[in-house]
């Protein structure tokens, strides 16, 4: 066994996986079933894990494994690089997504289907992380967005198959643009693989001009689709509130941000991807406040968390953005990206964490309306949960995607903030995370005070659930706490060849400060916002007109626009 | 829920076809020399190195074999998806679209119309051309390493010979290859294969993907053809069994 093929296994374990679970339907009935379907859970979620560990010692060092897949000649084969960047997203991949399956043994979907396509989902995300091939990325984010086209659908909810349909619609449509993107490129350096494409663009007079900044922009515009960054976030809110909430903490979690980290391999190599991340950056920020004020608008809880996921990438663009725009060499471009890695993975634990416990606490109460359940930690209660674990960990989500310490969200704010410093988009963030504590204090009411019926019975709450939401709960405790290990683990991993510089401090008297003026900020505008003008206003909000065609608009033009852009200052 | 088409509709349409059509035209016109790295690089020995004389094949079983193994798992999830969708009688499907149930009467007016356009010329002929037809199919997907086909397209004239056999066959017919159990236990066994077959290589310490027959000494093409034979099974029992279970016979 070569060394080469250690971190193909975190690739090919989940895919073996799927082909057990595949296998258990096809062949066997009842109790065999689900040991063969389980086992293929094994295979595929835990069975990595030892690899990673294994590989760990070797990224820790910043080497890198890197080779041409069939030991074929780098000019036609298809190179990989599985560095400390591909293991961080690893983590973030499995971590989630173990969570997630082992929460969908409690409220379903069940079934060798739902785990089979879950894992291929997983094993394209392992894949992801560490192509280094243009035409395997497209090939990657086609299998990934496939398993999440299905796995929203079956949820058999009403209206998931139409979010399904109009995901699919839209990013097919984009992934189209991805592959004349990656003409223009092949076209120019005769490449697919990273370093070929960046040799090939050294040669040609201004890095091969138009051809080169369109061909970026379409590549660029088709992942940040997948990302769902403003504008381009139409297809979010439906399809994350409506699928299985499992299926939505995996989504909102992992399955956004890993095109963006792939995405910036690309960027950090080619000339004009600084600009690029310029404006990739500049619309995160603004995503970050608008996406706060819908969410804060909205009446359906897993809604309203779909919209705090599009503002909490917004956070995450905005780093990952500067950070490319100032270089990753320097140490504010090495904090900045250290910082929107942190928020990612701390974003994919609270919000993972949030679905999960909503999705628990709505389906016990056979209530989603924001306005109208009261009193789910009593009906919680009735449902059989003598320990109150759901309404634990939704306050320790909910507190930790506030910002409040000592949990992650407020470690991972902070690294972000303390990058940003002294410019525009930091105090749209600053806006942004008032807003969230407004609209987190709004969510938590359907906690308190007495349920308005008295005669629903409630559902019980399955032991799956509860483990699952521990877990996560600890884990968002626990990297809030060891932050400082944290960060310095994940500057390590990275190995941009910074500058060593102090880690941004985490408590100190200003961000103290700041935390208070954060929940006094927030507690008023959520009192703003429960008189009968802010009442009306976020209605207005809410009932905004929403259609299908807006979200093809809405890509041509950003794709126009950061094309223009491209060629502006390139 | 009939939305008429407005003018704002229309001129969202035009403003997406006049941007991407402004963004596109550069992309095509450019004077910069057409690329000949990975041409040449074929030329040279491409025939030697996998032995298919189809270059084609070379390039998605050969050089380019993960990229496949992602769009084999692509159409495996779209199978899926579907029998999803049809096993659950469109009731799903019309919830979501806003009718309040399925039409019952309309479901069972469907099936025996289906019933009645069954006439023994059809029967005839496709029960006569079903077994012709498995057999090209197999041709195209084992010839794919020397002329034009595959195992995709193999599997796709195998699948339309599963659905002739279906057409054509009796209730008691004499072929189980129409089974939907049988072509599900296809699908899955010809997956995990592949997937076997990709980690021969990592076995034998070829590597991931690795050309483990030209490692034992047999010629370079084997593992094209064992691949082409492997897939086409996968495409040829995953879409046939879509469309036994279009046919509705799927249980």
């Amino acid at each position: 066994m070569l060394p080469e093929d250690t971190v193909f296994a975190l690739v090919v374990l989940p895919l073996l996986g799927a082909a057990i679970a595949l296998s258990s339907k096809a062949f066997f009935t009842g109790k065999r079933k689900r040991n063969l379907e389980y086992l293929g859970a094994f295979v595929g979620l835990v069975l990595p894990w030892v690899v990673m560990i294994q590989l760990l010692p070797l990224v820790l060092t910043g080497q890198a494994i890197e080779g041409i897949i069939g030991g074929w000649h780098e000019s036609v084969g298809i190179s990989f690089r599985f560095d400390g960047l591909a293991w961080l997203v690893n983590l973030l991949g499995f971590t989630i997504a173990g969570a997630a399956w082992l929460y969908s043994l409690g409220p379903g979907p069940h079934g060798p289907h739902f785990t089979a396509v879950f894992l291929i989902q997983t094993s394209a995300l392992a894949a992801t992380a560490m192509t280094a091939d243009l035409f395997n990325l497209f090939v990657c984010l086609e299998v990934m967005g496939i398993a999440s086209y299905i796995l929203i659908a079956s949820s058999e909810k009403q209206g998931a198959f139409l979010a399904s349909f109009s995901y699919l619609m839209v990013s097919a449509t984009a992934m189209v643009f991805f592959l004349l993107g990656i003409y223009g490129i092949y076209r120019t350096t005769g490449a697919l693989t990273y370093t070929g494409i960046i040799n090939g663009l050294s040669g040609l007079p201004d890095h091969g001009g138009v051809v080169t900044y369109i061909s970026l922009s379409l590549i660029v515009g088709a992942v940040a689709i997948r990302v769902a960054v403003m504008p381009l976030y139409g297809w979010l809110p439906d399809s994350h509130a409506l699928a299985p909430h499992a299926v939505s903490s995996v989504l909102s979690g992992v399955l956004i941000k890993t095109p963006l980290f792939a995405l910036s391999r690309v960027l950090l190599l080619v000339p004009a991807g600084m600009y690029a991340g310029q404006l990739m950056g500049y619309a995160g920020a603004i995503t970050a406040l608008v996406a706060v004020i819908i969410a804060l608008s909205q009446s359906d809880a897993k809604r309203l968390l779909a919209y705090h996921t599009v503002s909490q990438i917004g956070y995450v663009v905005a780093a990952w953005g500067a950070a490319l725009y100032v270089g990753t060499h320097t140490l504010q471009g090495s904090i900045l990206m250290a910082g929107a890695f942190l928020h990612a993975l701390y974003h994919a634990m609270f919000k993972g964490l949030l679905f999960l416990s909503i999705g628990t606490t709505t389906d016990c109460a056979s209530q989603r309306n924001v306005y109208q359940l009261r009193g789910a930690a009593r009906l919680l209660k009735q449902a059989g949960e003598r320990i109150p674990i759901t309404t634990i960990t939704f306050v320790v989500g909910a507190l930790a995607i506030s910002a409040i310490p000592p949990f992650n969200g407020f470690a991972s704010k902070t690294t972000l903030s303390y990058g940003l410093k002294d410019s525009w988009q930091y105090s749209m963030l600053y806006a942004a995370g008032i807003g969230t504590m407004a609209s987190f204090i709004k969510l938590s009411r359907i906690y308190w005070s007495k349920p308005e019926q008295q005669n629903r019975f409630p559902v019980p709450v399955p032991n799956a659930n509860k483990i699952a939401q521990t877990f996560l709960a600890i884990l968002c405790l626990g990297t809030g706490i060891f932050a400082g290990p944290m960060y310095r683990f994940v500057v390590t991993l990275f190995a941009f060849g910074a500058p060593n510089g102090p880690a941004p401090v985490l408590y100190s008297t200003q961000t103290l400060m700041n935390t208070l003026i954060l929940i006094t900020g927030g507690t008023a505008v959520f009192l703003l916002a429960s008189t009968r003008i802010g009442h009306n206003i976020l209605k207005i909000i809410r009932e905004r007109p929403r259609d299908f065609q807006g979200l093809f608009v809405a890509f041509s033009l950003g794709v126009t626009g950061l094309s223009g852009w491209l060629l502006f200052w390139g | 829920m009939r939305s008429k088409i407005t003018g704002l509709f229309l001129f969202q349409v035009f403003l997406c076809l006049v941007t991407i059509t402004l963004v596109l035209i550069p992309l095509f016109w450019t004077d910069i020399p057409w690329p000949t790295i990975a041409r040449d690089h074929m030329e040279n020995f491409g025939m030697a190195a996998s032995g298919a004389r189809n270059m084609v094949s070379a390039i998605y079983l050969g050089y380019r074999v993960f990229d496949t193994l992602g769009e084999t798992i692509v159409l495996l999830v779209a199978v899926s998806g579907t029998i999803g969708i049809i096993a659950h009688g469109g009731d799903v499907l019309a919830k979501g679209f806003g009718d309040p149930s399925r039409n019952e009467s309309l479901y069972q007016e469907k099936t025996t119309l289906v019933k009645k356009q069954r006439t023994a010329l059809l029967e005839v002929v496709t029960g006569k051309l079903g077994p012709v037809v498995l057999v090209f199919g197999f041709y195209v997907m084992l010839f794919g390493h020397l002329s034009p086909g595959g195992g995709f397209q193999g599997g796709v004239v195998v699948a339309s010979g599963i659905v002739f056999l279906a057409l054509g066959g009796r209730a008691d017919g004499s072929t189980r290859l129409t089974e939907a159990g049988v072509l599900a236990k296809l699908e899955s066994i010809s997956f995990l294969l592949l997937i076997l077959a990709s980690l021969s290589g990592v076995v034998f310490g070829g590597g991931f993907f690795a050309n483990t027959l030209a490692q034992a000494g047999m010629p370079e093409v084997g593992f094209i053809v064992l691949l082409n034979a492997i897939i086409g099974l996968k495409v040829g029992a995953g879409i046939g069994f879509m469309c036994i279970a279009m046919l509705g016979r799927a249980e």
